[in-house]
């Protein structure tokens, strides 16, 4: 059984008076560990894929089943128990909490998990160490250069060990060189804990790096391949 | 990092907005605070004067004497003075006869209250017989000693030391004239007592009407007015099988009783308004600090808050910010309430005539009296209230579908 199913998947969004096909009759099958790219220029609907892995929205017709569940059947409060254990969202804006800092900003999660505060601590310590922004904890996103934001975001999301990370352009705003730091650790994540990233990227130098490249076009798939990174 | 710091943090985004909010909720409280404190002082001394001058905090009649006045409405107070005395509640139980009559002069006569007192007990409670200067009060309860109002001295035109003539229908119907001697003039306040006052000795008074004793009214001066729960039922018992009954000094004197009722709706009503106005300050803050973190509150239910957790968050900061202004708004209450139990507000120079209010002079330094239990329940109506106001801005948070949030934000 694939971790994420995604069958006969149409999103359509009103637009004023307008309907806007988002994604049309989309099949797609994701297994745990994998590496993939959802690629495509702007407009494919590749965000819209992320949201509704995530659950973050529902599909206009289709279904979106993970590890055997299916989105559209649960309420907000379970969407919101079932992304907060098992899903990691990276977005390309970072979107941390400005009041917080760096450390509280990733606890948050840990916080609604309900995870002691000595073991939220030991996390933070050991996520900070492995995305090399110790030292950072207590300055706030303000004060993070793009790059220790973004950082600070994926320790967010993987802080608290998730099946899957969602990231949505995640080196959009970011330089080369920060792109490719943030790549490689990712790539060791998966490695090392077998987390399941899928991203949405039209930067080369994340589809390069990906293991499965899936292409959109105006909300179908156009292909779907496998790759040596 | 715990949720409530969260709240915290996030009331102080927009620093502006939340200490005008903060001020808001605070001033209101310190305003509420400090006005009641200050009108149950003034009502506080308005009753101890009025009921000390007037019928008592209790006063025992005869069936509806003190809506008739009756005259024949008469009481033989036997032992019931020195039992209603020994009761531990009861600082004075003070009788005392009312009568029309006329007074004469050698030069005017003016129709008057003859107001029958017992002296020495009356000295100690009543607040104008207080002022009196050593002798200047009635000597003894057989004297012909009298005491009159003020402007009643001047229309007789006689001063102290000067004789007059009272005269009145004794309870067998005949007019019946006494000598009494100007011992001394008292000043109420009130225009119409002052022009028609006159105190003489319970048992002279007695003695002229033909009362054989009886009297109208029993003044049941209490040592606090608070024990009025326990000291009315107390009396109550010991008129159980007697014709007279004990009543509260606010059918005794529902003047000022409704006054006071009057006073205060007023008053409540200013608070109602003042309340609305800090709701409305809350709902704007809280819904404004809403509308602008719509795109955070969808990051927030995409990194897997549930709609209920952000509904909390708004509801503890809306909780956090009615306590800090309580908080505030508590102190400076308490030290305003502080100075005007201590200083009051001295209106004498601003009015140098007496002031008046529901027929009861009252003192011109305004003075507050603490109300604790007042002051904690305004405190607890406004969290509510304020936490109330966060109730829609907190719905909307919940509401917001995370996509749509961050694509439109």
């Amino acid at each position: 059984m694939p971790l994420i199913e995604l069958a006969k998947i149409g999103k359509i969004y009103p637009v004023g008076n307008q309907q806007v096909t988002a994604l049309a009759d989309l099949n797609l099958r994701f297994e745990q560990g994998e590496f993939t790219v959802l690629a495509g220029p702007s407009g494919s609907g590749k965000t819209t894929v992320l949201n509704l892995i995530g659950g973050l929205d529902q599909p206009t017709s289709g279904s979106v089943v993970i590890a055997g569940r299916s989105t559209g059947k649960s309420s907000p409060a379970e969407l919101a128990e079932f992304r907060l254990n098992h899903i990691g969202f990276v977005f390309q804006s970072y979107n941390l909490i400005p009041v917080l800092s760096a450390a509280e900003n990733v606890e948050f999660p840990l916080m609604l998990q309900r995870l002691p505060k000595t073991e939220r601590r030991r996390r933070i310590s050991t996520l900070f160490q492995q995305l090399s922004i110790a030292g950072l904890e207590n300055r706030k996103p303000n004060d993070l250069s793009g790059g220790q934001q973004q950082r600070v975001a994926v320790a967010r999301a993987i802080a608290t060990r998730p099946t899957v990370v969602l990231a949505d352009e995640p080196t959009a705003n970011l330089d080369s060189q920060t792109a490719a730091d943030l790549l490689t650790l990712m790539r060791q994540l998966n490695a090392t804990e077998n987390t399941t990233f899928i991203f949405s990227s039209h930067d080369p130098q994340v589809i390069n790096c990906a293991r499965r490249v899936i292409t959109l076009k105006d909300g179908r798939l156009q292909s779907d391949m496998q790759q040596t990174p | 990092m715990e949720f409530a710091l969260l709240a915290w943090k996030n009331l102080w985004r927009n620093r502006r907005r939340t200490l005008i909010t903060l001020a808001a909720i605070a001033f209101s409280i310190m305003l509420m605070q400090a006005a009641h404190n200050l009108a149950m002082g003034i009502y506080a001394s308005m009753v101890d004067h009025g009921v000390r001058a007037g019928s008592g905090h209790i006063a025992v009649y005869l069936e509806d004497y003190p809506r008739s006045r009756d005259e024949s409405l008469a009481f033989a107070p036997g032992s019931l003075i020195d039992e209603i005395q020994d009761l531990p509640e009861v600082a004075r139980a003070l009788p005392r006869i009312y009568l029309p009559a006329l007074a004469q002069s050698s030069r005017e006569s003016r129709g008057i209250l003859l107001t029958g007192v017992a002296p020495l007990a009356e000295r100690t409670a009543n607040p104008f017989l207080k002022h009196l200067l050593p002798g200047k009060m009635i000597r003894s309860s057989q004297s012909n000693d009298a005491v009159l109002g003020c402007r009643l001295l001047d229309e007789l035109k006689i001063t102290d030391g000067n004789k007059l003539v009272i005269t009145l229908q004794n309870r067998q119907g005949d007019l019946v004239s006494e000598l009494f001697r100007v011992r001394g003039s008292l000043k109420t306040g009130i225009r119409e007592l002052d022009s028609s006052l006159i105190i003489v000795g319970l048992e002279k008074a007695s003695a002229i009407a033909g009362m054989s004793g009886k009297i109208h009214e029993l003044a049941v001066i209490l040592e606090s007015a608070d024990d009025e729960q326990t000291a009315l039922p107390a009396i109550n018992r010991l008129l159980r099988d007697k014709a007279p009954r004990a009543v509260s000094w606010e059918e005794a004197m529902p003047n000022l009783a409704d006054a006071i009722k009057l006073d205060y709706a007023g008053q409540k009503f200013i608070f109602l308004v003042i309340t609305l106005i800090v709701t409305i300050g809350v709902v704007n803050t809280l819904l404004m600090s809403v509308m602008e973190r719509i795109r955070e509150f969808g990051v927030m239910l995409a990194i897997g808050a549930s709609p209920a957790q952000l509904r909390r968050l708004i509801l503890t900061e809306a909780l956090m910010l009615a306590l800090a202004g309580i908080a505030v708004g508590t102190l400076l209450g308490s030290l305003i309430t502080w100075y005007l139990v201590h200083y009051g507000i001295d209106l004498s120079r601003m009015m140098p005539e007496s002031m008046e209010f529901g027929g009861v002079v009252f003192d011109p330094i305004l003075r507050a009296t603490w109300d604790f239990t007042w002051m904690a329940r305004i405190c607890l109506y406004l969290t509510l209230l304020t936490v109330a106001a966060a109730l829609y801005p907190a719905h909307k948070a919940a509401r917001i579908a995370p996509a749509a949030a961050m694509r439109k934000h």
